[in-house]
């Protein structure tokens, strides 16, 4: 992106830093959420369970302030163009960081339920979506912080993984409960934990879109390529 | 983010309806300055089209020619085209009278002549039409209700049109301008003496008065081109930089130098 210059009134200048700054600061704690929750179910950390639901409040009111200090920026200083777009955007994805933290908050909590069952089902699927959703909710993270349109596109198409990951998991855990009914307690958990992972991917995307429409003024097309999932296969249940 | 230029056959290409006025290729000098440089834009018929820019970009200076304020003032000289009906009003062959009946114009100050509230309406239609008495009062209730003037003044048609406050006497002006039944109405500035209230009146009347006339209007304030505006033209420095629909304008314009100056970063 190109260098902008200054407003010429320095306090609004301050204030859209401000707003900045509070979304890179909710960007990063969603990620350690994210990160806690993850490690809650690869390493069954029940400490780290708590952390990712505890920080939960930190992230809502970061939400509340955004919202704040946006509704205050749109009132009295009349943004235009793209301090207008950034402004907008910043509205709208303060609420999916905020969703974002709740699907970890969850994924921590039923992580635990699914520790005392460990050896009954591979977890290795899992954790490898984990990953993928992770490293893309860095990057999703870092094109924010850094208003880049070609990293939010990047995000944008890497989502796909993560559906194709989830659909994957998904034949996998309807095997394990079909072989054995003593699994189907656990892989229902397994199964509620892969969806809130796939969720806070297709959320990723949605900022994504934000992220590439703030700074460019441009949308980007209303389907996104999606893995995995094709009306001719079996897929998961909608929503 | 760098669109790269369009170039302004396209933007006039997709001005949507009409021109009421053509400009092409227009130059303006005021002596040794030369204070426009090859403007070519439409001002599509019955929209609503503001001139935005810093002080000196040229803005009025665009609207003073259409109606060939420049006359008076000997060392300014236009070259180019303003078509207007199938006619380049910059050639001499064009009556001043009449063109100044067929394109109004509103001033930044509200200009009542020193008479009657009925008087200063008829004064300009008496020029160019012969009506009876009760023609003429018809016509002046006319067009005061239109501005939304009537139910203030109907009681003092008689009284001095320097009694009204600011925002009727500007409201007054604008009724005068379009007694005479112009095509187009050229407004610099009309709102900035106002206050709130009143700048809302005239707002709200330019969004009727767009349904007959074509309208350009010269505004320093963003928000209200926003507001009242179909098309937002910017000028910089006696170029027109870019000119497009208010939505694009003010949400995602092409060039970089309408951004900073919507976004306030100009300096």
């Amino acid at each position: 992106m190109t260098q902008e210059r200054s407003h010429i009134v320095k306090s609004y200048e301050q204030e859209l830093d401000q707003l900045r700054a509070m979304m890179a600061q909710m960007g990063q704690i969603v990620e350690e959420q994210v990160g806690l929750a993850l490690d809650a179910i690869a390493k069954h950390d029940e400490e780290a369970a708590d952390e990712a639901a505890r920080r939960d409040p930190e992230v809502d009111e970061l939400e509340r302030e955004v919202e704040g200090l946006g509704i205050r920026l749109l009132a009295l200083r009349s943004p235009m163009g793209p301090d207008l777009r950034e402004i907008v955007s910043a509205l709208k994805i303060t609420g999916d960081l905020e969703r974002m933290g709740d699907y970890a908050a969850s994924i921590a909590r039923r992580a635990m339920k699914v520790a005392s069952e460990e050896g009954k089902v591979s977890l290795s699927g899992l954790r490898s979506m984990g990953r993928l959703v992770r490293e893309n909710l860095h990057r999703t993270v870092e094109a924010v912080v850094n208003h880049d349109p070609h990293q939010a596109m990047e995000v944008w198409h890497a989502d796909r993984g993560v559906d194709e990951h989830y659909l994957t998991l998904f034949r996998e855990l309807i095997t394990y409960m079909m072989e054995d009914p003593r699994t189907i307690r656990s892989c229902t958990e397994l199964l509620f934990i892969a969806k809130n992972l796939e969720r806070i991917g297709d959320h990723a995307t949605n900022i994504a879109e934000r992220v590439f429409y703030a700074v460019t003024g441009d949308n980007l097309p209303t389907l996104r390529p999606r893995g995995g999932v094709r009306k001719s296969q079996q897929g998961p249940p909608p929503e | 983010m760098n669109r790269g230029p369009t170039t302004l056959a396209e933007d006039v290409a997709d001005s949507g309806g009409e021109a009421a006025l053509a400009v092409k290729d227009l130059n303006f000098y005021y002596g040794d300055h030369h204070a426009l440089h090859d403007i070519t834009m439409d001002f599509p018929a019955r929209q609503v089209t503001a001139m935005i820019g810093p002080s000196g970009c040229g803005k009025s200076t665009l609207l003073r020619i259409f109606n060939r304020m420049y006359d008076l003032y000997p060392g300014q000289r236009a070259t180019g085209e303003v078509m207007f009906d199938g006619v380049n009003i910059l050639e001499n062959t064009v009556g001043l009278d009449v063109l100044r009946a067929r394109i109004g114009m509103v001033f930044q100050k509200p200009t009542p002549f020193p008479m009657s509230i009925y008087d200063n309406i008829a004064f300009g239609v008496r020029l160019h039409e012969r009506l009876s008495r009760a023609e003429m009062d018809e016509r002046v209730q006319d067009v005061l209700t239109r501005v939304a003037l009537w139910s203030e003044v109907r009681d003092r048609l008689k009284a001095p049109a320097s009694g009204l406050s600011g925002g009727q006497q500007q409201r007054l002006c604008i009724a005068r301008s379009i007694a005479t039944r112009p095509e187009v109405i050229l407004l610099d500035e009309p709102t900035s003496a106002l206050d709130p209230i009143s700048t809302a009146r005239i707002e709200e009347l330019l969004d009727e008065l767009k349904e007959e006339f074509t309208i350009a209007i010269v505004t320093h304030n963003m928000q209200q081109a926003a507001r009242c505006a179909d098309r937002v033209a910017f000028f910089y420095m006696g170029g027109l930089i870019e000119v497009d629909t208010a939505d694009r304008i003010f949400t995602n314009p092409r060039q970089k130098q309408t951004q900073d100056y919507i976004t306030g970063r100009f300096g």
